[in-house]
């Protein structure tokens, strides 16, 4: 029944792009569970053997997931890669750049060479990009406090200071020029902040740690957290679902905990560490004064914390997942406090971030 | 108004965007890269005229008066010559080119021309580098260096770049002579070149892939580096590369017949060390006493330079732009000289020899009037490809 609603068949091919990362193992573990069996795993060739070793090793009877090495700067790799294939998840992209060109290469070119790659491909139904919560500016929003599919994302993402806000803006605006021009159907994703087994830091919207003391600011906010494994169940619906090409999805789980929660939580779960609360005026005027000092000194202090980084990190704010459970039938299959154990139980074997 | 283009649109890119932006009397009219995103990506972030993809495009259109060359080193003999031969000034990335040949036959080019041509040793400008050239001009070390010692290291585990490089067997930084070397080490060689007298130095070198890069597979890349340099019996440098050691320091130490210096460039410190010796115990107690009381200016030094808004972290390369600039204005003399330039690449080409790397294929057709032919063929005294001296 679920099936007639998806745009390809079991056998068609799709492609994973960053396969063996943390979002992309669970998508191919996702799409294997709904019995999508031809899959094509395009992974760095830096990628760690053990990961791909690892995807392999879910492979069942009947199914094939074939593993790709390569550079999506390389055309060739890029035109190997899309042949053939009917549905592409582009999920490989720069994370934790500092350096803004080479955030840029390893998000926009590549998605550029990907997509060029794509035209002429008759068989391609669907390009699915995952975009992220950081090219949202949430300052001007028409509906105060909620962050919505409608809210503008940065024009001018250069001043945020984040080379990942500036090629994560860069990539959508590519994607959505290609694709339209050249008739390509697509799909964005915007995840929250994706948790969970990997990823065990905790998101500077709670707070960061600076001078040796953990600074919380969060406060009371909402902290739009998604657990990796509903993440990825999300976006294999976007790329598999009728009906919703050009759309763009958030996706944030049910249940939300405020940062303050979320510290009490990690603090009894994990490990006890001193943390001071510093108020959201207080953190506005530090973001303005830093902001203030960068401009005149000419950026002897990098932007890092301007106004800008304040109203899409610490502006008290509301998340919906109303889109992406209405358009396309998801619902988190991980509860909140289910996928909070599992976290704060890898961190305890992993060590604590904080 | 001095016209600026910038040629290479990658991480250093930047940096010298950053810091041109902050020189008076100078605008960069163009911005030039292959891939035309990454030139726009410069454009729309920097206060840049106009963005091009190509090159003779670029010097066509905007005609500017310095180029900035900030694209891979296999590219920077032919890019520099392509600007130079259309009468404009280069200013070079580090390592000036391939091979010393290549620097020669640039500079050669440049004084015929009548241009200038600086390479991106900015680590020589610092506030701190800067201080320690007064003290040795002023005759601080007495009789000039007897010994010199260079450390350069390198984080390999961090760093994106690394990640790259040490993932993908295509990256072109494997494709140079000394691959991770060539890349990195101009810095550290560059000190010690600064201050050595003659032109052919003996250069002793020993490298090796460290055991934690061996044990991830990786066999080409030489992360590990110790060299001899020994000029005329006379003075003599050790220089040290190394990705495994701790602390990663980058600091410079020199010693002369009265006095030493030692400088360290991440947290701009000089001290100064004094020849002399106190009598009996008193060694003991005043010399930490006095290194203490140098710790503490040093720290005054540098907190005035940050309240002063002029402590950036490359505030090393807005002061060789500058520099640079003011020798092409006021025709003063540039501010590396060239001997210096070639004697680094000399250095460093007799190291990847010993290394066993073989010499770049780089075509040249330059004809160029009145080139000064550089002692060569430094005396190597080493008898295997990757050891010491026997």
């Amino acid at each position: 029944m679920e099936r007639e609603a998806f745009i390809v068949g079991r056998d068609d091919l799709i492609l994973i792009t960053g396969a063996t990362g943390f979002i992309g193992s669970r998508l191919v573990a996702s799409l294997l569970d709904r019995g999508f069996r031809n899959l094509r795993c395009f992974t760095r060739p830096s990628s760690e053997v053990a990961r791909v070793e690892a995807l392999l090793g879910r492979c069942r009877d009947g199914e094939r997931v074939e593993m790709v090495k390569g550079n999506l700067l390389s055309r060739a790799d890029c035109a190997a890669a899309t042949k053939d294939v009917a549905v592409i998840f582009h999920l490989a992209a720069a994370r934790g750049e500092k350096s803004f060109p080479d955030a840029f290469l390893n998000s926009v070119v590549t998605t550029r060479n990907l997509l060029e790659a794509c035209l002429g491909r008759p068989c391609l139904r669907r390009f699915v990009n995952i975009s992220s919560f950081v090219v949202y500016t949430n300052t001007q929003k028409p509906r105060w406090r909620l962050l919505d599919e409608s809210c503008p994302v940065e024009k001018h993402p250069e001043f945020r200071g984040d080379a990942y806000c500036f090629a994560k803006v860069k990539q959508d605006e590519i994607v959505t020029e290609y694709c339209k021009r050249f008739g390509i159907p697509y799909v964005i994703v915007r995840p929250g902040y994706v948790y969970g087994p990997g990823n065990e830091g905790i998101t500077g919207r709670v707070g960061i740690r600076m001078f040796g003391a953990f600074l919380h600011l969060g406060g009371l906010n909402a902290i739009p957290f998604t657990y990796v494994d509903n993440c990825a169940d999300a976006i294999a619906l976007a790329g598999l679902r009728q009906g919703v090409d050009s759309e763009v999805f958030n996706v944030v789980d049910d249940d939300l905990p405020s940062s303050r929660e979320f510290l009490r939580l990690y603090k009894q779960n994990v490990a006890r560490f001193k943390s001071f609360y510093v108020p959201h005026f207080a953190n506005y005027a530090l973001c303005y004064l830093w902001e203030r000092y960068s401009n005149w000194s000419e950026g002897q202090l990098p932007p890092v914390f301007n106004r800008r980084t304040w109203n899409a990190y610490w502006k008290k704010t509301r998340y919906s997942n109303e889109k992406v459970k209405v358009r396309l039938g998801w619902t988190p299959k991980v509860p909140t406090p289910e996928a909070f154990r599992r976290y704060f139980q890898n961190c305890r074997s992993r060590g604590p971030d904080a | 108004m001095l016209r600026v283009a910038i040629v290479g649109c990658g991480k250093i890119a930047d940096a010298h965007a950053s810091q041109i932006q902050r020189i008076k009397g100078c605008e960069i009219v163009g911005v030039c890269d292959r891939e035309p995103l990454m030139a726009r990506q410069l454009y729309e972030r920097f206060p840049v005229k106009r963005y091009f993809s190509d090159l003779s495009e670029l010097l066509r259109e905007v005609r500017p008066d310095v180029v900035h060359i900030t694209t891979p080193p296999q590219s920077h003999f032919d890019i520099a010559r392509f600007c130079l031969e259309r009468g404009c000034h280069v200013y070079v990335e580090k390592p000036v080119t391939l091979d010393e040949e290549g620097a020669q036959g640039l500079i050669a080019l440049a004084n015929e021309r009548g241009l200038k041509l600086t390479v991106g040793h900015d680590d020589q400008f610092s506030h701190v580098a800067r201080r320690m050239r007064t003290l040795v001009q002023g005759g601080f070390l007495g009789e000039g260096p007897v010994h010199m010692e260079s450390y350069y290291c390198y984080e390999l585990g961090g760093s994106g770049y690394a990640r790259a490089l040490l993932g993908d067997k295509q990256h072109w930084v494997r494709r140079l002579p000394g691959k991770l070397l060539h890349n990195v080490i101009s810095h550290g060689i560059a000190r010690i070149a600064e201050f050595l007298t003659s032109e052919s130095p003996q250069v002793m070198a020993c490298g090796f892939v460290s055991p934690v890069l061996r044990r991830m597979g990786e066999s080409e890349i030489v992360d590990e580096l110790r060299v001899i340099i020994c000029e005329e019996e006379r003075t003599t440098a050790y220089f040290t590369f190394s990705s495994q050691m701790r602390p990663l320091i980058h600091q410079f130490r020199v010693y002369g017949t009265k006095n030493g210096l030692v400088l360290d460039q991440d947290q701009e410190t000089l001290i100064k060390l004094p020849g002399g010796r106190f009598k009996s115990y008193l060694e003991k107690f005043v010399p930490p006493v006095v290194i203490a009381e140098q710790h503490l200016e040093n720290v005054i030094t540098n907190a005035g330079t940050f309240l002063a808004r002029d402590f950036h972290m490359k505030s090393g390369m807005k002061y060789l732009i500058e520099s640079f600039y003011r020798s092409i204005i006021q025709g003063t003399p540039v501010p590396i000289p060239y001997r210096e330039i070639l004697l680094t690449a000399r250095i460093m080409e007799a190291i990847f020899v010993q290394l066993g790397a073989s010499r770049p294929q780089v075509h040249r057709e330059l004809k160029v009037q009145n080139q000064r032919p550089m002692q060569n063929a430094l005396p190597h005294q080493v008898s295997s490809p990757r050891g010491l001296p026997d």
